[in-house]
């Protein structure tokens, strides 16, 4: 790898957990297509920053841009809340408009300029690395310039930097708010601070990310890995980690595609995305579809190229294609492999947590404790003799060590089983129902049964 | 003006797109009682619930809370949405849900802990749902679910209690669990509201009772206004129960 390449892999990188991370809340709030909507109306925010100061990297684009962002989920709700129309035609009629207005103001103003659709609509990934951010510059010294990097790193990651923040500082507001907007508006989290709070990080998001690689592979990066991990996991934080996981992978394995087959590094990516989602959602059928799609046009290739040779005109075997290919996938790179089989085999252990070594280590501890638990419930049931039941004294009377009468009585407390007043334990009711079942089914030979009885005992595990 | 209110609601309406479902309400519900609101669908009761609590704004009245606005009295009030009104495929567990109750008293930004979580265990024991309490909520039966939103309430720990249709879609054990709860809060001297649709059980369940369709039909105690008359006015149809003394 170069250093371009491996930019470009840090850029997508970037973009794809910049992106996960609203999208899984748009997801969540089925709202997938606003960010669409977003994606296209912001053009008219660029065109209308670039009227006031004529220069295509001022900040205040992206200013404008985002806060045309705004203005589309603002007219959708506006529309909406006539009641004349559902959410999805007021989509359809908002951002339609504004783009098209975008595209008018570009057609009649800004011919000469080099702000074509194409550049807006497409962004080029490929040039990204090439286009520094340079600072401290002396007007009319040649490479005076303090050169910070690739600006597309410097814009995407500051974006993630609050993304990240929100998103760790606002969590729980964001999941009652997303989950259940009635109940986070009586407990005073406004849902409407909340969604627009989700808008406006969306659309900095797509505006920072749309330079790069452009409307279509935004709106995919945000949506696609969400949705697929939501289908893999039911667990709001998993989700988004698993969300970052989907677009990182789909983004990198998606440059490689585009670099291996020689094709357009946005559209292998969103490929990437696609099958990803399929793979998950309808795993047989579509493993099945892929292959005879390419066994077929693998088929049909080399058909077309015996064709061609026969007839002379063979340029280059297809098969001698496709072994490079397969050569250069393994040979990738080995510290990606590892890096990608790493995250992996972390991704695996916190999915799995109940299945394997780590956890069953961790069920016959918490079995040790729990049954320690019921040993201490008995002793403090047996004696009525406040010195037997006295805190600082248990250790000396079980025969413990302190370390473990301490967590012990701990985790009794936890669970509401003791009480303790002048550092003397007595048994609550629970505790006593509790220790009087365990007893029973200890006597009756039936110690399978107190495993499930904990569940309707414990509020916390040892 | 002796008697001292939980909820007093005065000359409030509320519109959906600018058509009133909810015209010129009055009530005053006194401290300690357990009411039920009930009227046919579309009634408007839910939309009676979220206006006390803010939730939809009003276009005319007023509503307090112990004498002051609902904002400021926040933290007295508990509320159970109608069960339909959220994704129960969410990505979250029971217990999380239930969570959710302490967010209030814990304001913005700051994260529940050790104290909360102890609350809503508690709480979820409660309810009967501590064995469920890792179980993801889609994987939960539609009593499990009113159960868990029953538990959310409780950790609220509050003063007033909103319940939209707790009994929907419940077995008659669980009915009668919730039932048991909310009678305990009454007699803890809470204030609890339900929205409630089977009429053969409210002299049974509760003390207090509010008509409602789109107007005030009538609001006091169940032995002096559950009665025919109330019924037919409110359901429209010539309505007969028989009110068991
Ligand atoms: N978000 C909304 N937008 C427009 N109209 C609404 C909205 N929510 C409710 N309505 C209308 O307001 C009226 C009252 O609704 P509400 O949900 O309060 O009834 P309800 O008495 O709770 O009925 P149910 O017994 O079916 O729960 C209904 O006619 C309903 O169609
Ligand atoms: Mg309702």
């Amino acid at each position: 790898m170069n250093s371009a390449q491996i930019t470009i892999q840090i850029i997508v990188a970037l973009v794809a957990v910049a992106c996960a991370i609203p999208g899984t809340f748009l997801v969540l709030r089925k709202m997938s297509l606003i960010s669409d909507a977003i994606s296209h109306s912001i053009l008219l925010g660029i065109v209308i920053g670039f009227f006031i100061v004529g220069d295509t990297s001022s900040p205040l684009l992206i200013v404008l841009a985002a806060f045309a962002g705004i203005v589309t989920v603002f007219l959708v709700e506006f529309i909406q809340k006539t009641g004349l129309v559902k959410e999805d035609t007021a989509i359809g009629l908002v951002f339609p408009a504004l783009f098209s207005i975008g595209v008018i103001l570009i057609a009649k103003n800004a011919n000469d300029v080099h702000l074509d659709i194409d550049s807006v609509m497409v962004g080029d990934l490929s040039l990204a690395p090439f286009d520094p951010l340079l600072i401290n510059c002396t007007e009319g010294i040649a490479d005076s310039c303090i050169n910070l990097g690739p600006k597309a790193i410097w814009v995407i990651g500051t974006i993630l930097v609050i993304t990240l923040v929100l998103l760790f500082a606002f969590f729980k507001e964001l999941k009652v708010s997303t989950f259940d907007a009635g109940l986070a508006a009586a407990l005073g989290f406004s849902p409407v601070i909340m969604h627009y709070g989700l808008m406006t990080v969306s659309s900095i998001t797509i505006v920072g990310a749309f330079d790069a690689v452009g409307p279509i592979l935004v709106v995919a990066l945000m949506i696609a890995p969400a949705a697929t991990a939501y289908l893999f996991t039911k667990d709001l934080k998993k989700m988004l980690v698993l969300a970052c996981f989907f677009g990182v992978f789909s983004a990198i394995s998606g440059y490689w595609l585009a670099h291996l087959l020689d094709a357009s590094i946005s559209g292998s990516m969103t490929t990437v995305l696609a099958i990803l989602f399929l793979l998950v959602y309808e795993p047989i059928i579509t493993s099945i579809v892929i292959g005879l799609a390419t066994t077929t046009s693998v088929i049909f290739y080399q058909y077309y190229q015996q064709l061609l040779t026969e007839t002379g005109f063979a340029q280059f075997a297809l098969s001698e294609k496709i072994s490079r290919v397969f050569a250069e996938f393994v040979l990738l790179d080995y510290v990606t492999i590892m890096l990608v089989g790493g995250v992996c085999a972390v991704l695996l252990i916190y999915i799995l947590p109940k299945r394997g070594v780590i956890y069953g280590y961790y069920k016959v501890r918490q079995q040790k404790t729990e049954i320690m638990l019921l040993v201490f419930l008995l002793h403090i049931r047996n004696h009525t003799e406040e010195s037997e039941r006295h805190v600082k004294h248990l250790n000396e009377h079980i025969n413990w060590q302190r370390l473990r009468s301490d967590s012990v009585v701990e985790l009794a407390l936890k669970n509401n089983m003791i009480t303790v007043d002048n550092d003397i334990i007595s048994l609550t009711e629970k505790g006593e129902e509790f220790t009087e079942k365990a007893i029973d089914y200890i006597i009756t030979n039936k110690d399978t049964e107190i495993e499930e009885m904990k569940d309707d005992f414990f509020l916390f595990r040892g | 003006m002796k008697q001292k209110y939980a909820i007093t609601v005065d000359d409030l309406t509320v519109a959906y797109n600018y058509k009133p479902v909810l015209w010129d309400i009055d009530l005053a519900i006194p401290e300690s009682v357990l009411m039920c609101i009930v009227g046919p669908n579309g009634a408007g009761k839910s939309t009676l619930i979220k206006a006390i609590l803010g939730i939809i704004k009003p276009i005319a009245g007023t509503v307090s809370i112990f004498g002051k606005s609902y904002k400021q009295q926040r933290s007295l009030v508990a509320y159970v949405p109608q069960k339909g009104s959220v994704d129960w495929d969410f990505p979250t567990t029971a217990l999380d849900v239930v969570m959710m109750g302490t967010y209030g008293s814990l304001g913005w930004i700051k994260r529940p802990g050790q104290k909360e979580k102890k609350a809503s265990l508690e709480a979820l024991e409660k309810v009967g749902m501590l064995p469920f309490k890792n179980r993801q909520i889609s994987q939960l039966s539609g009593g499990q679910q009113q159960r868990i939103f029953l538990a959310r309430a409780l950790v609220q720990n509050a003063s007033i209690y909103f319940m939209d249709e707790p009994f929907q879609g419940v077995d008659a054990t669980t009915e009668k669990a919730i039932i048991n709860i909310l009678k305990e809060l009454r007699k803890a001297g809470k204030t609890v509201v339900v929205v409630h649709h089977d009429l053969q059980t409210v002299p049974e369940y509760f003390d207090w009772v509010t008509f409602l369709n789109v107007k005030k039909i009538a609001t006091g105690p169940v032995k002096d206004i559950f009665n025919d008359d109330n019924l037919t006015k409110t359901y429209g149809i010539n309505y007969k129960v028989s009110v068991q003394e």
